[in-house]
């Protein structure tokens, strides 16, 4: 299944953030998104999964327009892992897991006995089924984003979108969040997140898009889209490349 | 599941059953709940009781309506409350915010300034909660907003000042002699004139707008994410918004219409029952329900014996409410950050 | 006449030797405060309802306005002309509405008031006389103040001789009816409830100025245990009270009430001693609290205790309204005024 945007001009009202776009991500695909900040990034992003409208061109899931489904029929297509936040009340990690489940019920219905299985594997999958019973607002930023990405198993959708899922947690998280998405895609499902870190999206995606200011950069194989005129491009800032003298593999570093 | 939510709903059971036993004991006329007992039985088993005729009609005209507004009521704010500080993500929020009591409050006193009937005053009282959220929601809808629920609230606070001051000047206006007293007994919030008759329009509105909440509850630990993560889960917030307030509205406006401004009851038993049960909100209101019943059933009978005259609703409510709040804000243990 | 010194000193003597009625004289009022009276007195602003229906039984002319303006049923049963007078807004009391500049517009020579004369009442009176430089008359307005009331509001605006016949009037009525009513020993007077409210329930506390003629003529008033202005009671308390009589002015409260089950057991319901008080122009008991309250003891003593005033109303009604409201009312009238409705 694919996931495209064709021609979006996308923005609020009458302010526009970018033009012109087209952008894709398949099955199985892992899809970066960089560009600095005000680039788009997020706007493009909140367009494909459907909670903005776009201004222009339209977005289609499985050759079908997102905007003719309703929001369960899309909740299950796609689920949205945002940057982990600050939670109101102090639910137990398994009702924040449950909640995942919400497209695949009835408006009153409450959860039943394959919902609950769904949640617990998801955490399982995850490694953090031991948090299950402790509530969101005691447990580290790292396993908040950990927990939100469960919640976004549960939902059982085909894509899987992040946005900069990395933002909040540690050096070491970090790495072990990559891996997780790696996997994600491997597992069939199609991924899209934003980075700020050209590094992360070596590691995880296939592809990368570059945008900047609303346009369209460079998109494709990541390898030969992250190079440092690219990025010295979308950033508008002196760009240092590492190469591992072994393997060969890219590591950026601001100049 | 993380914790058994059965102690807590038992504490809260266990809370309305002493209201019962409270409310049918103590009181101005001399009644016991033995007699309560034996009056139930006889309209039972359909035969005489044998109490005196005045006791019966203690209990059934006067007593037992009370009792049952005390009920209703409590439960109706203490749903409202919970369902809002769900909707607006924010624990420190009551059934007012969007304006219901306000509104209600300036038909009531409209109502007691143009010399109205009982009914006509409930009446007016009922309506103006459910068109001051009505307006509330429609300016609010109008301004298009990324946080729809912000604007909700803001343009909530500033009609509901809006209607305070139209209270404040009907109050102004209103003859010192016979409408000013009225106006102001009324503003403080009783049940001391419920009976039969107020039950009827009471029950109606807060069973619906009950069910409903109730109906919802499911669905109300996602509603009290932020919108775009509440639509991208599957959500139809907008929608869901929509029937949340209104049901919330409805209790709320048929509760001050019955028995005037009663505050802090939607603000602090969620907390309570929060308490007592976690924060989830499938079992949250439930508990809130049951709790608050007791809750006001307990204060109203405060209110009934503690001296000859009638001591308003919302004094109490607010002088055990406080003090409440502000140690519930200081202690560690809290169930919201 | 030739304009010589003679004739210039007597003329000057006769001009300042001549009695005139505007010499400025003092007055002490109802709160031992002395006011200065200006020359002549002709526009008198009322403070508040009591101050103007006291004015304007003894002095119509003088009434600038009337603090509410009086409604359809109440024209009719006071003069044409005074009673339309126009609204002038409430000075002091609960809730003014008179804007200080709006009674200096209307010029008064006197500021009448009459009601409390505590220490709060009596600054205010000092602070719009300061303010406006206008003359300000508190009086008492407690019910048995009523004749020195009199007296005194005759010696303010020159009337001494009228006022000493409603004065006597009043000692008159409160002397035959208490005459009658106190020789009743204490535990036979009758428990009374005063009902405000479409509901009933709020009532007046011992000694309120809203019962103070029910408890004046030796009733006993239920809620009197507890001193104070007026209160919200539960149908509970007055089950419990359960008195013989009860006085109320809502209309639609006495008609309610002998229908509603949970008042059928009080005493008062099931005795039929339920008593809509007349209120036209204005009320006998209360609404406001003030001289119009005087007939309504005959009446308080009629409904309270029927055996000793056997007496009709209507020749004392008739004569009540033509003394103190200037009017002479037709029999249908009368029947309307004790009929207590609108």
């Amino acid at each position: 299944m694919t996931l495209t945007g064709r021609d979006l001009t996308i923005g609020y009202g009458s302010f526009i953030v970018g033009r012109g776009l087209d952008i894709e991500v398949k099955s199985g695909d892992v899809l970066a998104l960089l560009g600095p900040n005000g680039s788009g990034k997020t706007t493009l992003l909140k367009t494909l999964l459907g909670l903005i409208a776009p201004l222009g061109g339209g977005v289609q899931i499985g050759g079908g327009d997102l905007h003719t489904l309703g929001a369960k029929d899309r909740a299950r297509a796609i689920a949205y892992v945002p940057q982990s936040h600050a939670p109101t009340f102090a639910f137990p990690v398994e009702s924040i897991v449950l909640m995942g489940r919400t497209a695949h019920g009835s408006l009153f219905s409450a959860p039943n006995a394959q919902d609950r299985e769904a949640a617990m594997n998801a955490l399982a999958r995850l490694g953090i089924a031991h948090l299950a019973p402790r509530p969101y607002t005691m447990i580290s930023g790292g396993e908040r984003q950990l927990v939100l990405l469960a919640r976004a198993l549960a939902q059982d959708p085909q894509f899987i979108v992040l946005d900069e899922p990395t933002a909040s947690l540690d050096f070491g998280n970090q790495g072990k969040l990559m891996d997780e998405i790696v996997r994600l895609g491997a597992s069939g499902h199609g991924v899209l997140f934003t980075t700020h870190d050209p590094n992360h999206a070596l590691r995880a995606a296939s592809r990368a898009y570059l945008l900047r200011a609303g346009e369209r950069i460079a998109d494709g194989d990541t390898r030969s889209v992250l190079t440092r005129d690219n990025l010295e491009t979308i950033y508008r800032a002196p760009v240092r490349v590492l190469t591992d003298a072994k393997d060969g593999t890219n590591a950026f570093l601001p100049g | 599941m993380p914790r058994s939510a059965a102690p807590g709903l038992l504490v809260a059971s266990f809370v309305l059953l002493a209201g019962f036993a409270l409310a049918f004991t103590l009181g101005r006329y001399p009644i016991g709940i033995g007699d309560v007992v034996t009056l139930m039985f006889a309209k039972a088993t359909g035969s005489p009781s044998g109490l005196p005729e005045a006791v019966e009609n203690v209990i059934l005209q006067v007593r037992g309506p009370r009792v049952l507004a005390a009920v209703m009521v409590g439960a109706a704010l203490a749903v409202a409350g919970t369902a809002f500080q769900g909707l607006f993500r924010n624990p420190l929020v009551s059934p007012d915010i969007l304006g219901a009591s306000s509104g209600a409050a300036l038909g009531a006193v409209l109502g007691i300034f143009f010399s109205l009937g009982v009914f006509g005053i409930q009446g007016l009282a009922f309506a103006g909660g459910l068109l001051a959220v009505g307006a509330v929601y429609a300016i609010g809808s109008a301004i298009s907003a990324r946080d729809p629920v912000l604007i909700l609230v803001l343009t909530g606070v500033v009609i509901g000042s809006l209607l305070g001051a139209g209270v404040g000047l009907v109050k102004y206006l209103a003859d010192p002699y016979n409408q000013l007293p009225a106006i102001t007994f009324w503003l403080l919030g009783s049940l001391a004139a419920s009976g039969p008759s107020d039950l009827i329009p009471l029950f109606g509105p807060i069973a619906l707008g009950t069910l409903v909440l109730l109906l919802l509850r499911w669905r109300m630990n996602a509603m009290s994410l932020p919108d775009e993560e509440a639509r991208a889960l599957g959500l139809p917030t907008g929608p869901l918004r929509v029937a949340i307030v209104s049901a919330a509205t409805l209790v709320t406006s048929a509760s001050v219409a019955t028995a005037g401004i009663v505050g802090w009851v939607g603000l602090v038993v969620p907390h309570l029952a929060r308490a007592l049960v976690g924060p989830d909100f499938p079992r949250l209101l439930p508990t809130a329900a049951i709790l608050g019943a007791g809750y006001l059933l307990l204060i109203d009978t405060l209110a009934r014996t503690m001296a000859q005259i009638e001591i308003p609703l919302g004094i109490l409510t607010a002088v055990l409410g406080t003090p409440f709040f502000i140690w519930l804000l200081a202690s560690a243990n809290r169930n919201w950050s | 006449m030739r304009l010589d010194r003679r004739s210039f000193l007597t003329g000057t003597a006769a001009v300042l030797l001549a009695p005139r009625r505007g010499f400025a004289a003092t007055v002490q009022d109802g709160a031992g405060r002395v006011v200065t009276l200006p020359g002549t007195v002709e526009r008198v602003f009322p403070a508040g309802p009591p101050a103007a229906i006291l004015l304007y039984t003894l002095a119509p002319d003088l009434l600038l306005g009337w603090p509410r303006a009086n409604r359809g049923p109440e024209l009719e049963f006071l003069m044409p002309d005074v009673g339309r007078r126009p609204e002038v807004g409430r000075l002091t009391g609960r809730g003014n509405t008179a804007n200080l500049e709006a009674v200096l517009l209307h010029k008064p020579d006197l500021i009448l008031d009459s009601g409390s004369v505590t220490e709060t009442y009596v600054s205010l009176a000092d602070r719009v006389q300061d303010q406006t430089g206008i003359s300000y008359a508190l009086l008492n307005g407690r019910f048995d103040h009523i004749p020195q009331s009199y007296r005194t509001l005759g010696r303010l605006v020159g009337r001494e001789r009228e006022s000493e016949a409603l004065a006597v009037y009043a000692e008159d009525t409160m002397k035959a009816v208490t005459g009658r009513t106190l020789k009743v020993p204490e535990a036979k007077r009758p428990l009374v409830y005063y009902a405000r409210g479409p509901r009933g329930l709020e009532t007046g506390l011992g000694g309120s100025i809203n019962v103070e003629t029910i408890e004046f003529v030796g009733a006993r008033n239920v809620a009197g245990d507890q001193r104070g202005g007026l209160a919200n009671v539960s149908i509970e308390q007055v089950l419990v009270w359960d008195p013989e009589v009860i006085v109320t002015i809502d209309q639609d409260f006495a008609r309610d009430v002998r229908s509603d089950p949970r008042w059928a057991s009080v005493a008062a319901v099931k005795a039929g001693r339920v008593h809509l008080s007349p209120k036209l122009p204005f009320g006998w008991v209360d609404f406001p609290p003030s001289v119009n309250r005087l007939i309504g003891l005959w009446w308080l003593g009629k409904i309270l205790y029927p055996e000793l005033f056997p007496e009709d109303l209507r020749d004392r009604t008739r004569d009540f309204h033509a003394r103190f409201y200037h009017v002479t009312l037709s029999n249908k009238q009368i029947e309307r005024v004790l009929a207590g409705r609108d």
